[in-house]
């Protein structure tokens, strides 16, 4: 039983760790160890310049985090989804930011080129996007609604002889300024979605970055223009056609939040838990307050639940039965619960809360954007009632 | 040239030990490859990038030991050897055993902690050296191999020297010997793959543990409250210093 992290150890109340292997634990001290070095004591500062800590992107693939679960022979390190997890889990406990760049480029760059590209695509760029020598970004939302893809994607690839012509705009794609490659969603002539790996550098492809951001801070937002622009059929990633291609590496991604989030709600109970034993008032610490026992019970009963069935959504994937409904419980539950968690952490920690010398506002803050991206929690609420009702509320 | 770490697995530093009747009881704490040995490990690698040959681990303690043994074969070292025996046996008892193993290694290089993160032991090393009749340089903070030799610069008690020393030898790690490197995930997946060869053994220890206790260091929590009235919460501070922790 851990009551609260200390050295590697992570929080674990119910001892779960006993359930993940020898090499899914190594995996979590050692990247705990490595973030704690490299980035917990700069995070404050990034985030408050607004800037992300881009020297860490060959450490992040020297570590092996760069699409973990890609097999050896692309470059990946071949790892468990629970691994995956524990490393989504030990970058969100430092940010959000952080998680989100090796969340876009495992499961939102990685995965597709994976999952639906061609021997030759996979061989081109995957062993460079796992050691870092290539970042990539996902383009999917655009300026008129992130909900409905489908419904808001003005962005199309016209066929032009034996490639295809791309136009459109895209907003808030993570990585956007830094990328090299872009995986762009596009509609073809016949209206149907398809997937293209543009190079950053094509001639009509502009990124914008979008400044004066309260959220996310430490994580580079860009708007994505493409003016005509040209790419070969080859840029077409031919395994995949309809929304279910987006769809697919958004499950990804999604199923990386869920043990995400508790990574941050670790950080924010941790801090929380500390300061009340030592913060006095009326001559005793806040600690042996009801109130303020109440908040810290109910964020380490929402991380050990959580925790659970991050733990058990790992199994399901790896088992190759896991639904994408059953990972938008997980995203959207342990999402709210970490910002819930955020909230109360800041509110123990009285005015000390509102500065960046404390953890938990900068997470309270990022997780408002970690509730919205990948599906906003309500819309995982509806697909949660249509899966348990057959009633669809969303269209 | 062949290059063995001998290593330990101890409670991490930041764990919260419990005594529980008599014993201490590690059920609740995070058990790690012991810093001083990670030198150790991360010593043999070099050498071995260096001077070509193996990288061995060797390990003598009981069978959870074997997570720190994957710790440091993912690190980076070939292969390990883990004599396996539960419960204490005393430093001069484990170097009897270890050495027997060793001899049969015949390495160039043994390195292994200058000091043990559980019970603050300096001893192994030493004993190891002894039990082989090998020289043994303590606090190593610099190694170079050179013509069958090995130059060491190491700490003393107020000050270091460099030394040269004939091979095979044993040396003990100092703080700044080198800079581990953090198990990577391609690193811990080859690891599960590498060979550990298990050796039971049955030694008796020379010492036995009857009773053990932690030393408890707890904060008085005494919190001044210097925004009504500085000047008499600094005279309190300073009787306190003065009379109570007797440090001015
Ligand atoms: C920092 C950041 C990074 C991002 N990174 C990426 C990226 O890398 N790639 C990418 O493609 N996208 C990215 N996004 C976009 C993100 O996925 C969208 O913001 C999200 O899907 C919501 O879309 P929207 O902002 O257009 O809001 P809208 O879809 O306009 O929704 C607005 C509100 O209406 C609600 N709503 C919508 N439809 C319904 C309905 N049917 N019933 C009830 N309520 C509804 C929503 O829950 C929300 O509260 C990122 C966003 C942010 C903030």
């Amino acid at each position: 039983m851990v009551t609260t992290s200390s050295g590697t150890q992570m929080l674990d109340y119910l001892g779960l760790s006993e359930l993940f292997t020898p090499e899914e634990r190594e995996i979590q001290r050692s990247s705990r160890r490595f973030l704690d070095d490299v980035a917990l004591p700069y995070i404050g500062q990034w985030w408050e310049e607004g800037s992300f800590p881009t020297h860490l992107i060959r450490r992040f693939g020297e570590m092996g985090f760069l699409g973990p679960t890609i097999p050896a022979e692309y470059g990946g390190a071949g790892v468990s989804s629970a691994a995956y997890g524990l490393i989504a889990y030990e970058l969100e406990r430092v940010d959000s930011g952080l998680r989100s760049f090796c969340s876009v480029q495992s499961s939102l760059v990685m995965y597709p080129i994976y999952a639906f590209g061609s021997e030759e695509q996979k061989r081109e760029y995957l062993p460079k996007l796992a050691t870092g020598e290539l970042v990539g970004c996902f383009g999917l939302t655009e300026p008129d609604g992130g909900s409905d893809p489908d419904g808001n994607m003005k962005t199309r690839a016209r066929k032009d002889g034996d490639g295809y012509v791309l136009t459109g705009t895209k907003m808030w794609i993570t990585n956007g300024n830094l990328a090299h490659i872009a995986i762009v969603w596009a509609k073809d002539d016949g209206g149907v979605v398809r997937g293209f790996i543009v190079p950053t550098d094509t001639p009509g492809f502009k990124a914008n970055e979008v400044r004066h951001k309260a959220s996310l801070r430490a994580s580079v937002t860009s708007e994505l223009v493409l003016e005509d622009v040209r790419v070969p059929a080859s840029a077409v990633l031919p395994g995949v056609k309809g929304l279910k291609g987006p769809l697919s590496c958004l499950t990804q991604a999604r199923f990386g939040i869920a043990w995400g989030a508790l990574g941050a709600l670790e950080a924010v109970y941790t801090e929380a838990l500390a300061f009340s034993q030592t913060r006095t008032t009326f001559g005793k610490p806040i600690g042996s307050r009801q109130l303020v026992q109440e908040k810290l019970v109910r964020m380490l009963s929402d991380h050990t639940k959580g925790l659970l069935v991050a733990w058990r959504l790992a199994q399901l994937k790896d088992a190759g039965k896991l639904r994408p409904q059953q990972v938008s419980l997980g995203k959207r539950d342990n999402v709210r619960a970490a910002l819930n968690a955020a909230r109360s952490a800041r509110e123990i920690l009285g005015g000390s809360g509102i500065t960046l010398e404390y953890h938990s506002i900068r997470h309270m803050l990022n997780l408002e954007t970690v509730d919205t991206y990948e599906g906003t929690h309500d819309i995982h609420t509806l697909i949660l009632g249509r899966d348990i009702t057959g009633l669809n509320a969303l269209e | 040239m062949k290059f063995v770490a001998v290593i330990r697995q101890v409670p991490d530093s930041e764990s919260r030990l419990k005594i529980d009747a008599g014993r201490v009881d590690l059920s609740s704490a995070t058990l790690i490859l012991d810093q001083m040995d990670e030198y150790a490990v991360e010593e043999v690698i070099r050498l071995q990038e260096k001077h070509g040959g193996e990288s061995v681990i060797v390990a003598l303690g009981p069978e959870r030991f074997e997570e720190a043994v994957r710790t440091a074969l993912a690190m980076g070292a070939d292969r390990a050897i883990h004599l396996v025996q539960e419960g204490y046996l005393d430093p001069i008892t484990q170097a009897e055993a270890l050495a027997e193993a060793l001899r049969a290694e015949a390495p160039d290089v043994v390195l292994t902690g200058g000091q043990q993160a559980d019970w603050d032991s300096q001893a192994l090393g030493p004993a190891i050296a002894e039990a082989l009749g090998w020289p043994v340089v303590t606090w190593t903070t610099a190694l170079e191999l050179e013509d069958g030799q090995a130059r060491a610069k190491h700490d003393l008690d107020e000050g270091a020297e460099v030394v040269r020393v004939s091979l095979p030898a044993v040396f003990t790690t100092q703080q700044g010997l080198n800079e581990p490197r953090y198990p990577t995930l391609p690193g811990i997946m080859k690891a599960k793959k590498k060979e550990i060869r298990k050796i039971p053994i049955s030694a008796a220890s020379k010492v036995e543990v009857l009773e053990q206790s932690i030393q408890e260091r707890s904060r008085l929590g005494k919190v001044l409250d210097g925004t009504k009235d500085p000047h008499a919460a600094a005279s309190e501070l300073i009787r306190l210093l003065h009379e109570e922790a007797k440090v001015i």
